[in-house]
């Protein structure tokens, strides 16, 4: 009698279970059986999630159009496009300033037009990207490497870069290494910063070499693992990474020195023979409206790279170029000449710096 | 016989179908690349490998590391393959042992490191508890050093040791060491002449896993470095993911492939020799 009970009650859970999954599936597929979809290639997690808000929410409650995100890092999505030249499957592409111009040599992007994007007409002059006269992408917003040091230990903000040299904060500093996106940049920046001639870093690797680190970070995780358990005190880190940190109660400032900051962004490109095209315009088109760069200065603080944009004070101080600054504040490197010096840069770095 | 082959074949297709998929295929591609050289075939990235002092200072610091990890993997993961198999009587307890040490498994390399680097670090439980005990007087450096690397290396790794010898501990049949004790042997004797040679074979599997795991490891070196050692595989994935030149870094794969299988085969070799000098000192 039990048993019979026990089975009936098994039967009509699995029976319920079986008839959400059922309404979930419906859920999940009705809009796309409807309206079709379309494949963007986005960064892993508070960026992914930013993206989604901003961008993909309110262009899928326009258009009806659904947002399949493929997350990766720049290079891997960079890999996947090179993969599928013949037959993409991606439509828009998010990459880093860097990987953006790998991508065009590369021979995997698209033009963007604006008429097919209107919206690229309010996009700032820095932010778009020619070569060949057509413009390969669109900056979707900028970030910067700052000087970002603990509160708590550092009472009196650090104002240049050559106070990470001081005698106090030996053994407390981080620098970016080669394998970080930004180390490369970095050194080239320190370079131009200490007047060193742009063809011969030896002078500058001099410098670095007596500069007492803690670590070199080679993610924007490790750096703000760093600051974070207070192994590193000072140094530098991403407007983004850095704010994330303090926002969440931590001891961490984040200061633009006097000799500037080194910057670059996240940019929007659509894939050469991209299976949605007239979608993944409207997408580009969307992510270019002066609401969803706010949204991103918002959730991110990356600076906006389109006009007429209002944030709140608070937001707007943590922005990339700090307190009053635009765009024009930011060292934005061609990275043309990086990606020629990058070989040379980073083995000499290994040879240099990163052995004991 | 044919007819088992033939029904043997079918059978076979999927694996070898995956492994010249996941295995072969890559591996041709990386072996292609590293002989091309500005679109022609050539050795020189080879010869860039070779004939440069630096990559032979990385690959001694690579090999010193994953020695070191090994012997103390070693060290630290027979005992405990003892204590598990032959200590424990009640099986509850072993399982729970079995799984508490295959637990750490299940989480991600990267989520384990930065627990060391948190650990590790200059305010870290592992200093403050040796200050506050009075071993330090002030904060020991681990970050950034050999050590630190190898200690992280050997937590990572310490199953596959523990899980190789104590299979191998499992499987000794009990009677022959009865045999050995009725003979006159104490329990020392007995262990060195007839339990420790007949696990030899598991322990020596378990050695090769540990040191080709610590050689080919990238995460747990790249993060508990501090960026100031470099190993091999972190010369590699630079070319790779970050410089882009992947004839360069393919030779520098195939080296490190090539001098991970020579050291291996001389340690079997040697541990073959070792094993049939103690069998006929035992005959």
């Amino acid at each position: 009698m039990t048993h019979t009970r026990a089975a009936t009650r098994t039967v009509s859970r699995f029976a319920a279970l079986t008839a959400v999954l059922a309404a979930g599936v419906s859920l999940y597929a009705l809009p796309a059986a409807a309206q079709g979809e379309i494949r963007v290639a986005w960064y892993g997690g508070n960026w992914g999630e930013a993206f989604r808000t901003c961008v993909a929410e309110p262009f899928t409650k326009a258009t009806g159009v659904r947002v399949v995100p493929e997350i990766g890092t720049s290079t891997v999505t960079f890999a996947k496009l090179q993969q599928q030249k013949d037959a993409p499957t991606l439509d828009v592409a998010y990459m880093d300033g860097g990987i953006s111009e790998m991508a065009q040599a590369a021979g995997v992007l698209e033009a963007i037009d604006p008429t097919g994007v209107p919206n690229l007409a309010k996009a700032l002059p820095e932010a778009i990207y020619k070569a060949d006269k057509s413009i390969f992408a669109v900056g979707s917003g900028y970030y910067s490497l700052g000087l970002t040091y603990n509160t708590k230990e550092i009472k009196t903000p650090p104002t240049s870069w050559n106070d990470l040299w001081k005698p106090e904060f030996a053994d407390t500093v981080t620098i970016p290494s080669p394998a970080n996106s930004s180390g490369v940049p970095f050194v080239m920046f320190l370079n131009r910063m200490w007047g060193n001639p742009p063809g011969d870093l030896s002078k500058t690797f001099e410098k670095l070499k007596t500069l007492k680190t803690a670590l070199y970070f080679d993610s924007s995780g490790a750096a703000s693992n760093a600051y974070q358990s207070g192994e590193a005190i000072i140094g530098a880190h991403f407007n983004v990474g850095a704010w994330d940190l303090a926002d969440k109660g931590l001891p961490i400032g984040f200061a633009v020195p006097k000799e500037g900051v080194w910057a670059t962004d996240a940019r929007l490109h659509l894939v050469k023979n991209a299976p949605h095209k007239a979608d993944a315009q409207r997408f580009i088109d969307t992510a270019l409206t002066p609401e969803a760069s706010a949204c991103l200065a918002e959730k991110l603080y990356l600076g906006p790279a389109v006009q007429g944009v209002s944030v709140s004070p608070d937001v707007e101080r943590k922005l990339p170029w700090g307190v009053g600054g635009s765009v024009k504040n930011l060292q934005l490197f061609n990275w043309a000449d990086i990606n020629r010096d990058r070989a040379a840069i980073t083995d000499a770095w290994n040879r240099e710096l990163a052995r004991q | 016989m044919s007819a088992a082959m033939n029904r043997a074949l079918p059978l076979l297709a999927a694996p070898v179908a995956f492994f010249a998929a996941f295995f072969a295929v890559p591996m041709i591609v990386v072996v292609s690349s590293s002989l091309m050289a500005g679109g022609v075939p050539s050795l020189g990235n080879y010869a860039r490998v070779l004939f440069d002092q630096y990559h032979w200072d990385v690959l001694a610091a690579t090999f010193r590391i994953a020695g070191l990890t090994t012997v103390a993997c070693a060290l630290l993961g027979y005992p405990l393959a003892y204590y598990l198999v032959r200590v424990v009587k009640s099986r509850a307890l072993r399982r729970t042992c079995v799984i508490l040490l295959v637990l750490p498994l299940f989480t991600s390399n990267i989520v384990r490191s930065f627990g060391w680097m948190v650990l590790l670090g200059r305010n870290g439980l592992v200093n403050d508890a040796l200050v506050g005990v009075g071993i330090l007087d002030r904060p020991m450096r681990f970050l950034g050093t050999e050590l630190g690397i190898v200690i992280g290396l050997v937590y990572i790794l310490l199953p596959f040791i523990v899980l190789a010898v104590g299979n191998a501990l499992a499987a000794v049949d009990p009677a022959l060491e009865d045999a050995s004790s009725d003979l006159g042997a104490t329990p020392f004797d007995t262990f060195r002449t007839v339990t420790f040679p007949l696990c030899l074979p598991g322990l020596m599997s378990g050695i090769v896993m540990v040191f080709t795991l610590a050689v080919s490891a990238y995460v747990t070196p790249a993060l508990l470095s501090g960026g100031k050692i470099t190993v091999f595989p972190m010369l590699i994935f630079q070319q790779y993911s970050t410089v882009f030149d992947v004839n360069y870094g393919g030779a520098l794969s195939i080296t490190l492939l090539v001098m991970t299988l020579v050291l291996v085969g001389l340690a079997g070799w040697i541990g073959n020799a070792g094993a049939s000098a103690t069998g006929r000192k035992a005959q």
